[in-house]
């Protein structure tokens, strides 16, 4: 495996962190996004959009702030599975938030990439940033009832 | 900025190339997938990125994929390389879904702001009608009490007090019926048409004539959507087209409602489009889109114009008597 290896967070169970550095480290985080995916028992599609989710925050933390982190884990609300994914990072943040949230304000999010293509991609999105303190955006994707397997 | 012939020859080049790498690894590996592959199916997405930026459409994407998966060796239908061809292209497709969902946001954001035009239309057309309208009567009342009071002659300068009043009455009424006519609201789209049809007939100097087969009403987004639409035309050919005939036609479609606003006048030539003009047709195809349906603008100089327009209708509204001509009268 390329930089960021897989650490397991300390309350051990199914959390992946992956530091992102460079291209090679984003690799490195779709693979592990994916597997988990795969064995919450996401479909291809899905699985799919969960990597793209990974790459355009990871693109974001690399070309904004240099460098960061990509967390992810299973998530369980009432009888419902999913995938929670967060991306943070040190850089300077986003002064204006509803603009970074907007098509339109970036070459990436003219074309309906960037934040605003994540956020239609996922359940729930959340972002938190203020200009100096750095960003963190967090992700859910609930599995469709279907295909939920018993843990 | 568009890419260059050259590196769209490239980027096809550069796809099929990963492609192959990406199925032969597959059609060679019997365990669990290497690290490597995560690699391939990123390049994958990058590719999909860099085409969906350069302008490269989605079915191009796909007809790159076809013609490099005939020469890959290993794709074997079925098999473990056909396999990861297909998720090879999933990826490089996905940078598309993103921008597909964002189009379909744009358009029901772009719907409800229209009804948010209307809505907020209608509140000034009303608080035009009851505030300005009330407050008007008062001043009349005050006046007729004053001129009560006056010897005769001074009365004279009443009078032309009350005829400005007057006037400013019109205009407010003209004004409030044309924010929204009450006639849409109350009877429906063919109704208001006749009444918008009169009043240019009568001061616009020219001869406009309704023709329609609806019976029903339609929903108030579609009709206001049409009425909006005719409204724009009529303002076109007044403005621009000398015109001495309009003919408004209206036809139940069943699932759709078709309008189309002729005139005889001069014509333009739509390849050479003022900008004033031009956001006018925009915001007509802008309106019968969001609704799921088109409008088309026809000219020739020396030709007339004909503006059509279909916008689905489904089953809404309850069938309703095709009102009688209507005669301008405010609710």
């Amino acid at each position: 495996m390329h930089g960021g290896w897989p650490q397991y967070a300390a309350d051990g169970g199914e959390s992946l962190r992956y530091e992102i550095a460079g291209e090679a480290d984003l690799v490195a985080a779709r693979d592990g996004a994916r597997r988990l995916a795969g064995q919450l028992g996401f479909a291809l599609g899905e699985t799919t959009l969960i990597a793209t989710a990974i790459t355009e925050l990871g693109r974001n933390i690399l070309m904004y702030a240099g460098a960061g982190e990509i967390t992810m884990s299973v998530s369980r609300g009432g009888l419902r599975q999913g995938l929670e994914i967060t991306a943070r990072d040190r850089g300077p943040g986003i002064g204006n938030l509803r603009q970074a949230l907007q098509d339109g304000y970036s070459t990436s999010s003219g074309l309906g990439l960037g934040l605003p293509g994540v956020r239609r991609l996922v359940d729930e999105f959340t972002i938190t940033s203020e200009a100096g303190s750095g960003t963190q955006v967090r992700i859910k994707k609930w599995l469709p009832v279907r295909q939920q397997r018993a843990s | 900025m568009s890419p260059t012939l050259q590196a769209v020859a490239d980027w096809k080049q550069e796809y099929a190339e990963c492609l192959e790498r990406h199925v032969q690894a597959a059609a060679g590996v019997r365990l669990a997938p290497a690290p490597q592959e995560e690699d391939r199916l990123e390049r994958a997405y990058e590719l999909g990125r860099r085409c969906l930026a350069g302008g490269q459409g989605l079915v191009e994407l796909a007809a790159w994929h076809r013609q490099a998966l005939r020469h890959c060796g290993g794709a074997v239908a079925g098999g473990p390389g056909a396999d990861a061809a297909a998720q090879f292209l999933c990826e490089a497709l996905a940078p598309f879904e993103m921008t597909h969902r964002g189009f379909a946001e744009a358009k029901l954001m772009l719907r409800r702001l229209h009804e948010l035009i209307e809505n907020e239309a209608r509140r000034i057309a009303r608080s035009l009608h009851d505030g300005a309208g009330q407050l008007l009567a008062a001043v009349h009342l005050q006046l007729d009490l004053l001129a009560a009071e006056l010897p005769a002659e001074a009365r004279e300068g009443i009078q032309s007090s009350r005829q400005l009043l007057d006037q400013v009455e019109a205009q407010l009424r003209d004004l409030a019926h044309e924010l929204r006519p009450a006639l849409l609201d109350h009877f429906g789209l063919v109704p208001a048409l006749r009444a918008l049809a009169e009043g240019y007939s009568q001061r616009g100097g020219m001869d406009v004539t309704v023709t329609a087969s609806l019976g029903r009403r339609l929903s108030p987004a579609v009709e206001a959507a049409l009425y909006r639409i005719v409204q724009e035309a009529l303002i076109n050919v007044h403005k621009h087209a000398q015109a001495g005939q309009v003919e408004i036609e209206v036809r139940d479609l069943g699932d759709a409602v078709f309008c189309r606003v002729h005139d005889d006048g001069a014509g333009f030539d739509p390849e050479n489009l003022a900008t004033g003009a031009g956001l006018g047709l925009y915001s007509m195809r802008e309106r019968a889109d969001a609704l799921g349906g088109r409008a088309e603008i026809r000219s020739a100089p020396g030709e007339g114009t004909s503006v059509e327009v279909a916008i689905p209708a489904g089953g809404n509204g309850a069938a309703a008597g095709v009102g009688a001509p209507g005669c301008g009268g405010e609710g």
